[in-house]
């Protein structure tokens, strides 16, 4: 009877155990998630299309990125033709070359809001380093628009971002994130963002086209797209120079 | 001083010709402003519309070599100034750019910025960053351009050397100027220092240096020095010791909305420090205070202020700015000066007005 039973608990512990050991941990999920946007290099051409109810605006741009707190970007649409933001680690040039002018910002001025949509220059130059700034819980999972995903809260640890929390729909296989929720820190819901398509990048699933809506206003949304996406290419070294920046 | 004029103006034409040959698509500026003002010295109301318009004409932004020409409406020198002066102001920018593997030229026309300071910047010695006279209601408060070689030459990747040389404005070669400037990073904190020499009324030597940093909020410093070669130098340099600086910070009040703060000041050590009217050319001490809050991405409210607190005086000028559709902003803006008569700034002067501003500008 005794040899029942402990054969009976060792099938046990053998069905339980691959559940245990293999489980991906939240803060798993979350550095894969930042590994998907982090490459060594990367080139890419692209848009950002703010909409409210007047139309729709938009700027291309040209950028490209070294590391984790290497990018360049060049504004190459009309009003802002030649316009540049050089973000290196703790600083971020502007160059405008009307005024030829190059601008040195630092702290709270990052999160200025790039082109008057609802992307500062934090978000587009960001390092992906999301577990120094918030704490993730793993909720659950769910299929959401045909995709297996985790459910991730994040809770911010500081004040120093821009919401508070952020819960995110994390694909199972690819670490995309399709779907996010920012609130206030009272739970009051900000924006919403959603990935509407993706494109294969050297082995990896990249969001192509990223839309935000307020949720705090109607039919005012900002749409980023990635028309091209190259990564691990060769860079110039003099690319991320002040030289280069006020060329 | 006309030949030399001439000869600018021959090569604005021919930086035009070369450049509209390998141009990129030609960006429009177009601003209609309607001013309805009223002069409290003589009880006048008046009301006029200013069309202003830009035309920039910019080579394809690849290779290594690059040039613009950008031609302005010019409004100052229509009613007074010679036919080269209105063309000098009509060719606001004409200029090329080469890169060689080591330095950078650039010849022409053109702006250089030199030191910090939206306002004020005691750094800006090459076109003088100090005065009052400026709009409030000018997203660029300063925009000078002038006639130029320059050579930058990069040392390493956030530091440079800069070296520009000015035409002579007559015909006198010992009149033209010169100068250098260093640009680099000690710690967080920018370093820049440099020297002019130029000929104004007489021939004056510049030296100067700006830093920037941060401390919570932005802030970034400059102080200069014009050291006349002649005459009473202790003196005269003593008066022209300016010191400017400012301190930024963006508040983020959620959900987009954003309030940004920027007090800057500027002072003559040496200047009028009596607390009676001041003029622009001693006033001791000069704040300029802005205040912009944008509750969403399009729209932007604004408070700007240049107070002289010596004499108490300022003028004040509130803003809206609304981003309607792509390219096209509507602006508005009141102005108004508050002061007695013989300050720096003065409610009741023969050319103070209030001033309402209602306009719109397109870019294309």
């Amino acid at each position: 009877m005794s040899k029942k039973i402990l054969t009976l608990l060792f099938a046990l512990i053998l069905l339980i155990l691959p559940s245990t050991l293999f489980a991906i941990t939240a803060e798993e999920i979350v550095k894969s998630m930042d590994a998907l946007a982090t490459y060594d290099t990367s080139y890419s051409t692209g848009s950002i299309q703010t909409t409210d109810r007047f139309g729709t605006k938009e700027s291309t741009f040209k950028a490209w990125t070294k590391g984790t707190s290497e990018s360049l970007i060049e504004f190459t649409s009309t009003a802002e033709r030649g316009q540049k933001i050089l973000r290196t680690k703790g600083s971020l040039y502007l160059y405008y070359p009307d005024a030829e002018e190059l601008i040195r910002l630092q702290g709270a001025a990052l999160r200025q809001s790039v082109l008057g949509s609802d992307l500062s220059y934090e978000d587009m130059t960001e390092e992906k380093t999301t577990l120094n700034d918030y704490t993730v819980t793993l909720d659950g999972s769910e299929v959401y628009n045909g995709h297996d995903c985790y459910i991730l809260t994040l809770t911010a640890k500081t004040r120093q971002v821009a919401y508070p929390i952020q819960k995110v729909w994390v694909d199972k296989e690819t670490y995309v994130t399709w779907k996010g929720e920012y609130s206030t820190s009272q739970g009051r819901l900000l924006k919403n963002m959603e990935v509407l398509s993706v494109m294969q990048v050297a082995d990896r699933t990249i969001p192509k086209e990223t839309k935000i809506d307020d949720a705090m206003k109607q039919d005012s949304s900002t749409m980023m797209t990635f028309d091209t996406l190259q990564i691990n290419v060769s860079l110039d070294a003099n690319l991320f120079s002040l030289e280069n920046l006020t060329w | 001083m006309v030949n030399i004029k001439r000869l600018g103006v021959l090569l604005g034409m021919v930086l035009i010709s070369t450049t509209l040959w390998a141009a990129e698509n030609p960006v429009i500026t177009m601003q209609l402003l309607s001013y309805y003002t009223y002069m409290p010295a003589s009880d006048a109301y008046s009301d006029y519309m200013l069309p202003s318009l830009s035309l920039s004409i910019a080579s394809p932004r690849s290779g290594n070599v690059r040039g613009e020409v950008v031609l302005k409406t010019p409004y100052t020198s229509l009613t007074s100034g010679s036919a080269t002066t209105i063309v000098n102001d009509i060719l606001n920018k004409a200029y090329f750019k080469a890169r060689f593997p080591s330095f950078r030229l650039t010849a022409g026309k053109t702006r250089l910025s030199w030191g910090d300071g939206i306002l004020f910047n005691a750094g800006d010695v090459l076109y003088g960053s100090s005065d009052t006279s400026v709009s409030l209601t000018q997203a660029e408060l300063r925009s000078e351009t002038g006639w130029m070689t320059s050579i930058n030459y990069p040392m390493g990747f956030f530091s440079f050397a800069e070296a520009v040389i000015l035409p002579s404005i007559d015909t006198h070669a010992s009149h033209m100027g010169a100068g250098f400037r260093y640009y680099t990073n000690v710690g967080n904190t920018k370093v820049e220092a440099g020297y002019l020499t130029s000929y104004e009324t007489e021939r004056l030597h510049k030296p100067y240096v700006a830093m920037q940093g941060n401390i919570g909020p932005d802030w970034y410093m400059a102080s200069s020095l014009s050291i006349p070669q002649s005459g009473d130098i202790a003196t005269e340099t003593k008066e022209s010791w300016l010191i400017s600086g400012g301190l930024y910070h963006l508040q983020d009040l959620g959900n987009d909305k954003t309030l940004s703060l920027r007090l800057e000041f500027l002072t003559r050590p040496f200047g009028n420090w009596e607390l009676t009217s001041q003029s622009d050319s001693d006033c001791a001490l000069l704040l300029y205070p802005e205040i912009v809050y944008t509750p969403s991405s399009s729209l932007s409210w604004s408070l700007r202020s240049i107070i002289s607190p010596l004499d108490l005086s300022c003028n004040i000028t509130a803003g809206v700015s609304w981003s309607v559709f792509e390219g096209f902003t509507a602006v508005g803006y009141l102005s108004s000066p508050f002061g007695d008569s013989s300050d720096l700034f003065s409610w009741n002067a023969a050319t103070s007005a209030v001033s309402l501003v209602i306009g719109a500008s397109w870019i294309f």
